[in-house]
């Protein structure tokens, strides 16, 4: 055997303890989404075509609906997380040291699970919550009930602002990892030279920042879309989140139902990795027009 | 990764199903325990533990199991009973799972089981029976008739009864005053109160249920729908709901644009006034809630001229039970007359019992006449008068699609 043979090997033995784990239990458990999809290795035996279940699902309107919503919640929810989350990092960095130490409260929310973001954001936001109390009890309306209805309205505005309570510090702390490295004779040459301040955060600080902004998109945005507690709670039943549909297929429909559901999980699996892909591809042509610092 | 690596990993891939259902030695073959006397699937059932898989989000449910339910089991037949909360939906598909890995032995009982969860456990055959024709209290105890089907779908013994439920609605005496007594009134009080009223979201089991009320309100009762499945009539008669349902949506909580998650969603909209009705499918539903403090002392229930639903509601043995005998006891026990009286007690559950008054004696009938179960709880007599069997399962189902596609979507 050569060499290079036998590293590789030395190397795949070395990593087994992580490969295994990761080979049978994910690797495993996507095959078996995808083949119960098609109707294989069901609890039922499946009757029809193997596709059945996507026809089914690519057939019914409320499937788009679902997933264009889901889409829309997450996008709008990572975006705003990461725009707070940038805005906030650049702004506690310009702090004197002091001050910035007891900005770490910001770390909060991130130990929070996000059930509990959840529950702080019914707990605020419902009809009979805080927020209506507090306007209520200032004169700001005249009863309880005139506060604008923010939860289950219909557009999951409920579950945006839980999502970017979470996201916020998440995304700040990426972007801080990233600006406590940053030399800061560069902004100060800059201002020498005449910048203004909206000047030296865009042309600067900003492109300084973007890898970690584009790190915590993409992260905040595939959990918004796949995940499902706080859609639990906060959801809304239509369009509906396609976590809550799957889920709802999965443990309280017939079984013969079974494909469809996995169907589902498997296009957004292939729906996560070919936005992953795109995301990546748009981000490197953007960055390769950008003259780097 | 090597060639060899991939073989490795591939070769373990193979095997760690087969290495992790490592298969303990059984106490009894299970089918011949069907043939044995009682007696002996006692003495064989003593100083075993019992795990018994059931629904926890009740916490009094909860706690009569863990006290009532342990002790007894323990006094009278040295059995160490283990609750295991778990909804039904996750426990058939852990057996699911285990029956495609061949697993003989399993670490589940005793389930608690009805409906849609039954048919799809039987369709997929995980259960272990037929058991409840040689459980001695089912035989003294339990009208035959009346457990046959469990939501139209056969029983043939592979599930035991556990207890009665019925549909009634929930509502404060000191906010509404002239009730709704039939669907056609509840429509219109719906329309003359806006925002006042809504239901869970059918797939949930309240939610759904309330549906089918109207169902049979609206196309011309129950009757029709027992012989089975049939996708004419369905077709037929459906769209009369889906007209009813979408006729009241605009006048819901939230102008019907969202409904409740569920019923205990409901509930707590319900207690904080957002909503002028709850709705539960166990008729001391509130009075528990009433004695927990989660509802005021004014709240009543009450069900519709129309026809109120009920079911029956069992448990069942998976076929890879590793204690057959000891979940035959333990479901034995829960059919006995002192378990279902102490079931009965509103302090405890209040669920009501599976049994036929009229097979019981004389004393044990009057035990069951003198439990209080609270102003809140409507009298046997009362519920029994406008019970309504529920509908075979494919209708349920087909309701619960159609609903989303006809009601939600729409």
């Amino acid at each position: 055997m050569s060499w290079t043979d036998n590293r590789a090997g030395r190397l795949a033995s070395g990593l087994a303890p992580l490969l295994l784990p990761y080979l049978v239990l994910f690797c495993g458990g996507v095959m078996l989404t995808i083949c119960q999809s098609f109707g294989v290795f069901t609890p039922l035996p499946h009757v029809g075509d193997a596709l059945d279940a996507y026809v089914k699902i690519l057939n019914d309107p409320a499937f788009f609906s679902s997933f264009g919503f889901s889409l829309g919640v997450a996008m709008v929810s990572a975006f705003c997380a990461v725009a707070a989350g940038t805005f906030f990092a650049y702004q506690v960095w310009q702090l004197p040291a002091k001050l910035a130490n007891a900005a770490l409260i910001y770390k909060i929310p991130l130990i929070l699970p996000h059930i509990s973001v959840a529950f702080v954001v019914l707990v605020f936001w419902s009809p009979s919550g805080i927020l209506p109390s507090i306007a209520h009890s200032l004169g700001f309306i005249q009863t309880m009930q005139d506060f604008p209805n923010i939860l289950y309205s219909g557009w999951g505005v409920g579950m945006v602002l839980a999502y970017t309570l979470k996201g916020t510090p998440f995304a700040m702390l990426l972007v801080l990892a990233l600006l406590v490295r940053f030399d800061v004779r560069q902004i100060q040459t800059a201002a020498m030279l005449g910048a203004s301040g909206v000047r030296i955060f865009f042309s600067i600080v900003l492109p300084r920042m973007a890898p970690a902004m584009h790190t915590s998109f993409i992260i905040l945005f595939l959990y918004g879309f796949g995940a499902f507690d706080i859609p639990f709670v906060l959801g809304e039943s239509r369009p509906g989140m396609l976590s809550i549909h799957v889920y709802n297929l999965y443990f309280k429909h017939d079984l013969a139902r079974r494909p469809e559901a996995m169907a589902i999980l498997t296009m957004m699996f292939f729906f996560a990795v070919i936005f992953i892909i795109a995301y990546a591809k748009t981000v490197q042509r953007l960055e390769n027009g950008v003259r780097k610092l | 990764m090597s060639r060899r690596g991939t073989i490795f990993s591939m070769m373990m891939i193979v095997l760690l199903p087969s290495l992790l259902s490592f298969a303990l030695p059984a106490r009894a073959s299970g089918e011949a325990l069907l043939e044995i006397p009682f007696e002996q699937i006692q003495d064989q059932a003593r100083g075993t533990q019992v795990r018994w898989y059931m629904f926890g989000g009740w916490a009094h449910v909860n706690t009569w199991v863990d006290t009532y339910v342990a002790k007894e089991m323990k006094k009278r037949h040295d059995i160490d009973l283990v609750r295991v909360p778990m909804d039904a939906g996750v426990f058939i598909n852990k057996l699911l799972n285990e029956k495609a890995a061949a697993k003989q032995t399993g670490s589940i009982d005793l389930l608690w089981i009805n409906g849609e969860n039954f048919k799809n456990a039987r369709e997929a055959d995980l259960l272990f029976g037929p058991f409840a024709g040689s459980l001695p209290n089912v035989k003294k105890h339990v009208d035959p008739d009346s457990i046959t089907h469990d939501f139209g779908f056969p029983v043939q013994g592979y599930e035991a009864p556990f207890g009665r439920a019925q549909f009634v609605f929930e509502y404060d005496t000191a906010r509404v005053q002239n009730l709704p007594k039939t669907i056609a009134e509840l429509k219109a009080w719906i329309m003359a109160h806006p925002g006042q009223f809504t239901y869970p979201q059918p797939p949930d089991f309240t939610g759904s249920a309330f549906i089918r009320h109207v169902f049979y309100a609206v196309t011309g009762g129950h009757e029709q729908y027992m012989a089975g499945w049939d996708p004419d009539l369905f077709a037929q008669k459906a769209p009369l709901l889906w007209d009813w349902l979408n006729a009241i949506a605009p006048f819901l909580w939230q102008k019907g644009r969202t409904y409740p998650k569920d019923s205990a969603f409901l509930d707590t909209l319900f207690a904080r006034g957002e909503a002028a009705f709850s709705m539960s499918y166990h008729p001391p539903h509130a009075q528990n809630l009433i004695l927990q403090g989660a509802y005021p002392k004014t709240v009543r229930t009450f069900a519709l001229e129309d026809g109120s639903i009920f079911n029956t509601h069992f448990t069942a043995i998976p076929f890879n039970a590793p204690n057959k005998a000891g979940a035959m006891v333990l479901a034995d026990f829960l059919i006995s007359v002192d378990a279902q009286l102490s079931k009965y007690i509103p302090e405890n559950w209040g669920d009501f019992p599976a049994l036929d008054m009229n097979q019981l004696s004389v004393k044990d009938r009057k035990r069951f006449q003198s439990v209080d179960l609270g102003a809140a709880t409507l009298k046997p007599g009362q519920l029994a008068a406008v019970a309504v069997p529920e509908i075979p399962a494919a209708y349920l189902e087909a309701l619960e699609q159609g609903w989303k596609e006809h009601v939600l979507d729409r």
